[in-house]
Formats: C-alpha cells, sequence, structure tokens
C-alpha cells in the first residue's frame, strides 16, 4: 500500500507541470500526451474504443483516414443515433482540444485547436437548464418542449411569459378540447391528414400522442387545461431560473 | 435386505448431497405441480415473451420430436433488412400470425406458414437522441388488437395488428437527457402493458392498452424520502442505474409482476455510492394493479463486479421437502442461482452454477458469502470470474416440466479489471477499464449448457462447447433442447441426455431467441440469426477466428418435411 502510495505521488509531481502547462497554450506534443490521457479516461472506458484507438465495443479509430474537421465535429457534437456523445458538452476546452489532437494524431494529422465547445451559461440560467432537463423531477420540462437539440416537441414554446406566476396560469394558445367516442379531454394537434389526425392526449403525465380516424374525433378551440397541472413540484424561484434559462437562449 | 446393506445404501446415495464440503437441500427428486404445466406451456401459438408469462420457454408441441428431428429443414426465410446489431428477438406468433421485432425498432407481421410480409412499421427515432447501449430489440408483445414495441429511442408504441398503422405513442420520460432506451419486450399484464426502461435511473412502467395512459411507474432506485433511499449516499441515487433491461414475468393467481434489477451505478466503482445500493441487483415483486412494491430480495449488496440480476425470474411450482411449493428461479450474472419463495420473497436455496468463481469463495444456501473479493480502487488488477458478461448473459433459459429440468446456458470467462474513479460528467458504466481473459488453469474460455434440477442445482447433463452461447433455450414436449451458435449452427439436443440429434448452418452466428408453434397442424421453429453487438465485438478477443462469425438480421423456420410428419 505504502509503495502504491508513493508511486502515485510520484505521477503526481511529475504530472503537476505538465497539467498546468496544458492549461494555457500546449505544445502539439504535449496536447496529444494529454489527450491520450483524457482517451484511456474517457473514450475507452467499458464498452467504447480499444487501447490505443484500436476497436473495443465501438468501432477503430486510428489509421481510419478521418480529416481534421470530420473529427473536431464529431467528437464536440457527437454522433445521432450511435451511443458516441458530444464531449464539447463533457470535457473542458482543454481537454476537448487536447483528445481531438490525439486522434488527430491517431490519423497523421498534426494537432488542431480548431474545436468551439457550445456556449455555457452560467448563474442562474444555467441552474434554471439544470431544472429543465432534470431526470428526477416528476413532470419535466423537457418532456414537452423542445430547446438546444433535446427534448419532445409536444408544443412549441411561444412567448416566454415574465415571471413564474403567470407561467403557472398559463393558457397556451395550442390546446383544444377533443372528444373522442363520447369521451371529452384536452389536447395539442400534432398533425392532420385527409383521413387521420394525430393529436396529444393531455388527460395524463405524460402525454400520449394518439392517432385517430377524422370522424371518430370533433375538435373545439381552446381547453381547461393549464400550466399548473404540471408544475406543482416547483417552487417559484425555480420556476424563475427556468424562465431566465429559456430567456437566455433566446427562444423567440 | 440386511440392515447393514441398508446404511450402505444410503450412504452412497446421499454423498453428491455434500459437494465442496456444502450440504445442498436433500436432492430426493422434486415433484412438479400438474396443475401446473398448462399456465407454463405453450400450445399452437408463442404468445407471450417467455412463452407465457412464467418465462418457461417450453412448447408442448411434439409433432416435431427426438425421433424425427433429424429431418428438419427449412420452410422459409425472412431478412429485416437492418444488420447493424443482429436480429435478437422473441418472435410472437398468434392465429397463424409472426410479429417480430428487428434492432432499429422496426416491427413485421408475417404469416407464420409462408413468410410473407403482411405489414411493417418503421419506427422514426426522436432528433437528437444516441442510444447509449447500441440499437437493440428484443420483441413486441400482442393484445387488444394491437402489437406493442419499446423502441430502443424509449417509447412505447402501439401498432394496429392488422395494418401496422400507428395507435398510440408516449415517452414516460424525455430520452434525450435520461438517455433512456427500451430494449426488452413489453410484459402484458392484464389491461396494462408493462416495460422496463434503462437510463441514468430505471424504473418499469406500465401503461393502459387502450389509451397508452400511463398507470403506474416503479422507480428501482428509492428517490430521497422513500424507503431504501437511506441505502445510497447523497445525491448517487439520481443516477443510480439499476435498470431493468429484461422483461420480467407474471403471477396472474398473486397478481404480481417480478423484475430484475441491473447493477447500481457507477459500475464498478464503489467507492462514490457507499451502501447496500437497493434495489440494485435486487429481483422486486409489484402489485399488478398499483405498481407498489411487494416484497423485494437483494441477491448482491453493493454490487462492485457488474453482476446484474436482469436475468429472466422462472416461476415454478415444485416440491420441497414434500410440500408444494410457488418458487421463483433466479439467476444473475455471478455464477449463482437463488430460489425464492415467490408469495413472500424468502429464501429456499442458493447454488452455485458456474466453475470459475473468484469473486467469493462460496454463498451459503441461506445467503452468506464467505471470502467475498470486492473489486476496489488501488487494487493491482486480478481475474474476476464470472466475467461482466455474466456466467450467464441475457439469453434465456428454458424449463420442461417433462423432464423436470432446467436448461440453463453458462459462460466460463473473466476479466482483468483496473477501477477508474468517474470523472464527472462521463458516462456512468465507465468505472473500470476491464480485458476479457481465459478463466485460471484453462488454454481458452468457454461455455455450456447445464441441464441441472431447478430447485437444488443438481447437475443431469452437461454440453460443453469451446466458444460462447449467447442464444436463447427452447424446450419442447418432444423432448428437444433448441439453441443455436455464434459459428452459425442452431441444433437439438436431446433434453434428456444432452446428445446432439441434429444441427443446421443458418449462415450467421446466433443471439436471439427460438420459438416453436403450428398453423394448420404443421409445427415450425423459427430462429433469429445474426451474430454482432458491442457483445459480439468484445468477446472477439478471447477467439481471433471470432471474425469468422457472421452478423445478419434473418429469421430462419424449420419445420418437419411434410411427408415425414
Amino acid at each position: 500500500m505504502i509503495r502504491v502510495a508513493i508511486k502515485s505521488l510520484f505521477i503526481l509531481v511529475l504530472s503537476v507541470p505538465a497539467v498546468v502547462h496544458a492549461q494555457l497554450v500546449p505544445p502539439p506534443e504535449q496536447a496529444i500526451k494529454t489527450g491520450g490521457e483524457v482517451f484511456v479516461q474517457t473514450c475507452t472506458q467499458s464498452y467504447c474504443h480499444g487501447a490505443n484507438g484500436g476497436a473495443g465495443g465501438a468501432p477503430r479509430l486510428a489509421g481510419r483516414g478521418f480529416n481534421a474537421a470530420y473529427i473536431e465535429k464529431v467528437v464536440t457534437f457527437g454522433i445521432k443515433g450511435t451511443p458516441m456523445p458530444a464531449w464539447g458538452q463533457k470535457l473542458s476546452e482543454p481537454e476537448l482540444k487536447s483528445v481531438i489532437a490525439y486522434v488527430e494524431s491517431l490519423n497523421g494529422i498534426a494537432p488542431g485547436t480548431k474545436a468551439v465547445p457550445p456556449p455555457v451559461l452560467t448563474g442562474e440560467a444555467a441552474h434554471g437548464r439544470d431544472l429543465f432537463f432534470d431526470p428526477t423531477e416528476a413532470a419535466r420540462c423537457s418532456n414537452c418542449h423542445r430547446i438546444e437539440e433535446k427534448g419532445i416537441s409536444v408544443a412549441p414554446l411561444g412567448k416566454i411569459p415574465p415571471d413564474s406566476r403567470s407561467l403557472r396560469g398559463l393558457e397556451t394558445s395550442h390546446t383544444v378540447t377533443a372528444t373522442v367516442r363520447g369521451k371529452t379531454f384536452p389536447a395539442i394537434v400534432n398533425s392532420q391528414a385527409a383521413n387521420e389526425v394525430k393529436l396529444y392526449d393531455l388527460i395524463t403525465f405524460p402525454p400520449v400522442l394518439r392517432t385517430l380516424t377524422q370522424s371518430d374525433v370533433t375538435l373545439e378551440d381552446g381547453s381547461s387545461w393549464k400550466h399548473s397541472s404540471v408544475l406543482g413540484a416547483y417552487t417559484d424561484a425555480e420556476l424563475d431560473s427556468m424562465l431566465e434559462f429559456l430567456r437566455a437562449t433566446k427562444v423567440p | 435386505m440386511n440392515r447393514r446393506w441398508i446404511i450402505v445404501i444410503v450412504v452412497l446415495f446421499t454423498l453428491p448431497l455434500f459437494v465442496n464440503g456444502q450440504q445442498r437441500i436433500p436432492a430426493r427428486q422434486t415433484t412438479v405441480s400438474q396443475s401446473q404445466i398448462p399456465k407454463g406451456s405453450t400450445n399452437e401459438n408463442w404468445s407471450s415473451y417467455g412463452g407465457t408469462g412464467l418465462d418457461w420457454r417450453y412448447s408442448s408441441l411434439n409433432q416435431i420430436n427426438t425421433s424425427n428431428v433429424k429431418a428438419l429443414l427449412p420452410a422459409w426465410i425472412f431478412q429485416s433488412g437492418d444488420y447493424q446489431d443482429a436480429l435478437q428477438s422473441t418472435p410472437i406468433v398468434i392465429d397463424g400470425i409472426m410479429y417480430l421485432s428487428s434492432p432499429h425498432s422496426y416491427v413485421f407481421a408475417l404469416d407464420a406458414a409462408t413468410g410473407k410480409l403482411l405489414w411493417q412499421y418503421k419506427h422514426e427515432p426522436l432528433p437528437g437522441y444516441s442510444p447509449p447501449f447500441g440499437l437493440k430489440s428484443y420483441g413486441v408483445a400482442v393484445s387488444d388488437g394491437k402489437v406493442f414495441i419499446g423502441t430502443y429511442d424509449d417509447f412505447i408504441v402501439a401498432l394496429d395488428q392488422k395494418t401496422g398503422h400507428e395507435v398510440w405513442k408516449v415517452a414516460a420520460e424525455d430520452p434525450t437527457t435520461c438517455r433512456c432506451s427500451i430494449s426488452s419486450a413489453p410484459l402484458l399484464v392484464k389491461d396494462k402493458v408493462v416495460i422496463g426502461s434503462s437510463g441514468s435511473r430505471g424504473f418499469v412502467a406500465a401503461f393502459n392498452v387502450k389509451t397508452g395512459h400511463m398507470d403506474w411507474r416503479f422507480f428501482t432506485v428509492p428517490a430521497a424520502g422513500e424507503p431504501g433511499n437511506e441505502t445510497w449516499s447523497g445525491d448517487m441515487w439520481k443516477r443510480g442505474g439499476v435498470n431493468p433491461w429484461v422483461t420480467g414475468s407474471y403471477d396472474s393467481e398473486l397478481n404480481l409482476v417480478y423484475w430484475g434489477m441491473g447493477d447500481p451505478s457507477p459500475t464498478f466503482y464503489g467507492g462514490s455510492r457507499p451502501g447496500t445500493n437497493l434495489y440494485g441487483d435486487s429481483v422486486v415483486a409489484i402489485d399488478a394493479d398499483t405498481g407498489k412494491l411487494c416484497w423485494y430480495h437483494q441477491e448482491i449488496p453493493h454490487d462492485t463486479w457488474d453482476y446484474d440480476s436482469n436475468w429472466e425470474p422462472v416461476l415454478m411450482d415444485r416440491e420441497v421437502d414434500g410440500q408444494m411449493r410457488k418458487l421463483m428461479v433466479h439467476i444473475n450474472k455471478s455464477g449463482y442461482t437463488w430460489v425464492l419463495d415467490r408469495t413472500n420473497g424468502t429464501l429456499v436455496n442458493i447454488y452455485q452454477d458456474n466453475k470459475n468463481i473468484t469473486w467469493v469463495k462460496q454463498i451459503t444456501p441461506k445467503g452468506e458469502f464467505i471470502g467475498r473479493h470486492d473489486v476496489l480502487e488501488g487494487q493491482e488488477p486480478w481475474l474476476v470470474c464470472p466475467s461482466n458478461l455474466g456466467g450467464k448473459s441475457w439469453n434465456h433459459t428454458a424449463y420442461s416440466p417433462r423432464t423436470t429440468f432446467l436448461y440453463v446456458p453458462l459462460i466460463e470467462v473473466c476479466n482483468e479489471i483496473v477501477v477508474r474513479r468517474r470523472i464527472e460528467g462521463m458516462p456512468n458504466f465507465g468505472g473500470a477499464i476491464w480485458v476479457m481473459k481465459s478463466p485460471p488453469g484453462h488454454e481458452s474460455a468457454y461455455s455450456h449448457i447445464d441441464a441441472i434440477n431447478p430447485v437444488t442445482g443438481k447437475l443431469q447433463w452437461t454440453y460443453q462447447y469451446k466458444y460462447i452461447f449467447l442464444a436463447s433455450m427452447l424446450a419442447t414436449g418432444g423432448d428437444l433442447l433448441f439453441t443455436g451458435d455464434p459459428e452459425g449452427e442452431f441444433f437439438a439436443l436431446d433434453a434428456r441426455t444432452g446428445r446432439k440429434l441434429w444441427s443446421y448452418q443458418n449462415g450467421a452466428g446466433h443471439r436471439g431467441s427460438p420459438v416453436t408453434y403450428m398453423v394448420k397442424g404443421r409445427q415450425y421453429v423459427a430462429m433469429p440469426t445474426g451474430w454482432g453487438t458491442v457483445t459480439g465485438e468484445i468477446v472477439g478477443v478471447l477467439w481471433p477466428e471470432s471474425e469468422k462469425w457472421r452478423s445478419g438480421s434473418s429469421l430462419v423456420v424449420f419445420a418437419l418435411p411434410k411427408e415425414s410428419k
């Protein structure tokens, strides 16, 4: 145990100047080295890429002939529809740049520092974003609203209410009252075709997208549905933070 | 008979009760409940994922049997067209129509006698979603004139059984942020369709078959203020994992839904989550009407080896010590099987399945862990057996009430593991780096199908294989056991002796679950094919020749030639 501790101390002492340096202007060889370390701790974890860019659960990365633009895009933004995550949202900027440099080096490309991670929000807006997407909330906003390419678009985000009080009382202009085989419920129409209506049934949470025959459904404008029916778990301060997040991301 | 001889005979017959100095439950022949047999067996139809809600994967059909199986030939083949991740599903067959799902959450309705395509549904994934564990679908459920699928981007979709048109669709969570995914087949429970969803915090949820309204949801990790939350530290429960990624079972008389729970997150790295981490590595019994927890049994507290307790809870009524008991036989990844009383979760027995186990010296039949060896940070790499693939993977067992044996596909593979502290924002399964290894003293990893007494674990026969079995078992009333291997051989064993009776080269490896059914008096056996998935690639490092194991996504369906029936 003592031997392990001494060994770790040595590694720590030797690593400190390197890490500090990497956060300033990493020289190319240092970026690749740091990138290799980040790679081991992230990309090779468990079911993903193999050591030294070989194949693992995910494909081989070494010697694939990838160009710099492709590597930067994929590492930063991930690949939709696959397990490859958007590391731009997860790594610090120096870490991101260094891991891109490392993958570039695996493909014979001199290290570049072109990656631009998505903007980082601070303060109340950042807290609001966390709440907006918080998976432990009973009724989280992204179950019905889509923003920053995340969430389910049940209802498009409209004008942002000025405060939590007006949000709770918001009667969205999108809702209608649907009657299907004698049963009436609040709904949001998703699409209408010749003989088919797709609508979100808002009786319960989460909303259910139902496909109905035109003749089975009658629709009337407006409904009794209010935001307050799904916002019970949030405090006014939390709602205000989420509104601040929406304003910061310049939702129309 | 001379009294001395009687004593000698008794001693001889008693010897097998003591294995490795451990006394097992007396190995006298347990009796199968005759009244339960029709409830656990399938006939013409294969209407539920595990055959029936009891998860036996047993059909009473016997037109194809030990005497004529040699004549079995392909009757038709269906190709799903999406070859990315292997066809791993269990086809459902009802009244001559087959309902099959494929890795992209596509659903196909086929004429079960000819393979003719009747309709298809191609799921459109949610933009911006990336499934954390790849594309896969283990199957669909059919009820109330609808076909239900849980999609890889975490929606439950109900399709019109006649046309394949969407009737309703719902996601319990926003999949883009919980990174939830459904790979398992839904389970039908009265007027509800029940699914297990995996993500940052797993849940089992029930939806009304008619409307799609969510009736209840059981979170696999208790929230702050709920009983069991004290088994986690701080906010770790919010990302506790415990993913219910394999379909559970259902006892309609007890009105209980049983579901196996995955390991706690972060996997391997237990340092950040002190406590027993409920309901990680547990099996839970949930009230089918309310979703309330009735009982749970945690098989492995505070897992640090990735020993998911996800596998099928097999529900059987058998005699134990002269009493007919309602049992659940539940194997997990750790190399052991738990036998529980399924009315209340009390322990009946625990027995060892795998030959190579290093993470614990012994688990006694009473549940005591002797010589437990955790994976810890700062350790030198050591050989953990079984590996995180499990002593058995998700591919299912079969249980024949005729032979009274449970057929278990077992894998003898180990891991060398180095734990790494979780990095904030990194995927939660990344608590370690691990490498697949052969078991100690063996030149190569291997696998075997064991026919055992499901209550005592007593071995009846074993069928050994030099590679790995990752396809499910199917037992039939013709005393046959069907399964397939990665090299492409689909084969039938004599369910009583383990002798290989028939084999057919399907042209691609096997990762799916065979079923059998009957249309117009003719019995068919259907086997999904296609090697692949992340697991398929990982085990490849054990055998360089695995490059020859082919991917694909075809269903091959067999029957006896008409004149041989």
